[in-house]
């Protein structure tokens, strides 16, 4: 019987994780319902890689106490980016944050995206704030020479987060768009499908909610390209504790926070949307 | 009246040295703060943040003899002043928790007391998760969960009936001459018949409280915010109950108690203290502040300094009524 369980329990994949007392360099505005926040973080910039995160407690003493979790966007000269999306209590006190305003965050976590030697042709896939692990891999791939295309969908033209920077540093950027503001209407799978047939890629990097990762998975899948997904839990802890955040793979029950969120697409169980429980 | 004309001590705060020890069901601990079942695993994720020498003990996740899967997802809601968790006992069972957990405390943390936190579906099945460990080093004591309100057989059903939460106390003290804490649920209405029947069946000490049962809807998808519907609710929120009950029981009991629920900081444990608590666990706040536990035991040191008591143990029960 397969453990109903992560192997890695216990041994946690953050040993360069630490709390670090940050400050907000700056908090703009990047489009309706979208913040892009600059923290000065040098210990945590130093050390991050693309596709980890980072547990931020927005602030203490308001209506809400957890930390919630964001993915760094990117991370240069001892600060790290993050774009993030107003949904509720915690991401509405982030977007009234100001400068020199203080927070802390635990960082950085997670197990981010892998980039095998080798690679020559990266696909980014990006569903609307899903561009935001994705920045800091796209200039990761550039740094190392390999070409990178991205596609990216969202509602509209102005709602194409972090579209500058995709264009400064891959080959070729696709945009789709709902209502066909910018780019070609429709979802990004009509793009990806197109692409992964036409080939030349020997990777499929995809984040953004959770019915567009299986799809494009399961284009990669058809393709032969290997493909990773970054996924979203609620997580409490963010270090693998709590148990909060698992995720159904073929190797049983993993914690997105320590395990991923990062995953093999094909260790993902797709289907199991839900776990039943055992008794 | 001073605090230190009320508990009678005429020491000064200046030469005496303080002292931070307790003593629960024959175990001496450094210091009164413990860390809440589930809410730290058994340390190892929390090494890097927390120095994990100096928590008073370590209370491991709950074991179960097999591995338990847990329950589906979103099994977590955050609520006012507090958290729904309805994450279900997933464990990895005793042998993985041995392989893994106790073989690692033992390597790196020898010092620390770990005390482990035992569930089951049946009285036969927590007795023997124990009597599994009974042949293992390292193991100061068990807590016995008959409080989780997250699984649908065993966990709260042993312990909102005074007579099942009796039979599982007999069952795991005939299984151990190790220190026996038993955790009760605050799902009850009289939470001191139930700590008064545990205390008669052997338990050498109680614990309180467990999460209280509770819900979230979203109003935007008209669906529960957790796939169980219904979760444990801790934080904040839940300490008045948790004081008045531990209040209550320690009032009913000679047995030491273990008081806990939304301890953030020292005056939160203080409180638990001077209600009858002998120490306390913290949970849902390591999730917040990783360093909630040590920054209690400094805390509390401070706060028996600044009133002239040298030794933390004598706020055990010093609540004044009249
Ligand atoms: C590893 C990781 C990286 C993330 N990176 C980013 C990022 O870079 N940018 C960004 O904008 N968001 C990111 N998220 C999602 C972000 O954490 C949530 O949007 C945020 O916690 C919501 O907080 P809130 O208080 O505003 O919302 P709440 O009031 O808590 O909830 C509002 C709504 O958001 C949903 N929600 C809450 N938490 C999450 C979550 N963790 N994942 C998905 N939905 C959630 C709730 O179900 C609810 O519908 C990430 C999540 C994870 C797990
Ligand atoms: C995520 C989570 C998991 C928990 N798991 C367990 C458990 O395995 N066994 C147990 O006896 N109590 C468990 N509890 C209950 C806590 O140990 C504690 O009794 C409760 O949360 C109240 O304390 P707090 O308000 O400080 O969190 C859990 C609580 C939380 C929040
Ligand atoms: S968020 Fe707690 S285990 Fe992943």
């Amino acid at each position: 019987m397969r453990m109903p369980m992560c192997e890695a329990c216990g041994d946690s994949g953050n040993r360069d994780m630490a709390v670090e007392h940050v400050v907000v360099r700056s908090n703009d505005r990047v489009c309706e319902g979208v913040g892009l926040m600059v923290l000065e973080a040098p210990a945590t910039a130093s050390k991050v890689r693309p596709g980890q995160f980072v547990h931020l407690r927005i602030a203490s003493d308001r209506e809400f106490m957890l930390r919630r979790p964001f993915s760094v966007h990117r991370a240069h000269g001892g600060t790290l980016e993050i774009l993030y999306q107003v949904l509720g209590r915690g991401t509405r006190a982030m977007s009234l944050t100001q400068r020199e305003d203080r927070m802390d965050l635990i960082g950085p976590l997670g197990h981010g995206w892998d980039i095998p030697d080798g690679l020559t042709h990266a696909l980014l896939v990006a569903g609307g704030l899903g561009a935001a692990p994705l920045g800091m891999l796209a200039e990761e791939l550039a740094r190392r020479g390999v070409a990178a295309t991205v596609v990216m969908g969202a509602p509209t033209g102005e709602r194409l987060v972090a579209r500058d920077l995709f264009e400064r540093v891959a080959r070729r950027v696709e945009a789709c768009t709902d209502d066909g503001s910018a780019g070609e209407k429709g979802f990004v799978t009509v793009a990806t499908h197109r692409l992964l047939d036409e080939g030349g890629f020997d990777m499929v990097y995809a984040c953004g909610p959770e019915v567009m990762a299986k799809a494009v998975a399961g284009q990669a899948f058809e393709a032969g390209v290997a493909c990773q997904v970054s996924l979203e839990r609620l997580m409490a802890c963010g270090i693998g504790v709590c148990l909060s955040c698992v995720v159904a793979t073929v190797n049983g029950q993993k914690r997105a926070c320590v395990d991923g969120p990062v995953f093999d697409a094909r260790e993902v169980s797709w289907d199991v949307s839900e776990i039943p429980p055992r008794h | 009246m001073s605090p230190r004309s009320l508990l009678g001590t005429d020491q000064g705060s200046g030469g005496a040295a303080l002292d931070l020890s307790v003593r629960i069901a024959g175990l001496t601990l450094a210091n009164p703060v413990l860390t809440a079942s589930g809410t730290f695993a058994s340390g190892r994720e929390y090494a890097g943040l927390v120095d994990l020498d100096r928590v008073g003990a370590i209370v491991t996740k709950g074991v179960s003899l097999e591995p338990w899967a847990g329950n589906p997802s979103p099994r977590i809601a955050e609520t006012a002043s507090g958290m729904l968790n309805s994450i279900g006992l997933q464990n990895p069972g005793v042998e993985a928790f041995i392989a893994k957990d106790l073989t690692w405390l033992a390597a790196h943390h020898p010092d620390v007391p770990v005390i482990v936190n035992v569930s089951g579906h049946t009285c036969a099945e927590y007795a023997r998760v124990i009597e599994r460990l009974e042949e293992t080093e390292g193991v100061a004591g068990y807590e016995v969960n008959i409080s989780c309100p997250n699984v649908e057989h065993g966990g709260m059903a042993f312990g909102t009936d005074r007579y099942a939460a009796a039979e599982v106390t007999s069952a795991c003290r005939a299984a151990t001459g190790r220190p026996l804490v038993v955790k009760l649920s605050p799902n009850v209405t009289d939470v001191a018949e139930i700590a008064r029947a545990v205390e008669d069946a052997g338990a050498d000490c109680v614990s309180l409280i467990n999460t209280l049962l509770g819900m979230a809807v979203d109003t935007e998808t008209f669906r529960p915010m957790l796939a169980r519907v219904v979760g444990g609710l801790s934080g904040p929120a839940i300490k008045p109950v948790a004081l008045r009950m531990v209040w209550q029981v320690a009032g009913a009991v000679d047995v030491p108690v273990i008081g806990m629920g939304g301890i953030r900081d020292a005056r939160d444990a203080a409180e638990f203290m001077l209600a009858g608590a002998t120490a306390v666990a913290v949970g849902t706040a390591n999730f917040v502040d990783p360093a909630t536990v040590t920054h209690i035991v400094d805390g509390l040191a401070e706060f028996c300094r600044t009133r002239g008591i040298v030794r933390v143990a004598d706020l055990t029960g010093a609540l004044v009524t009249d």
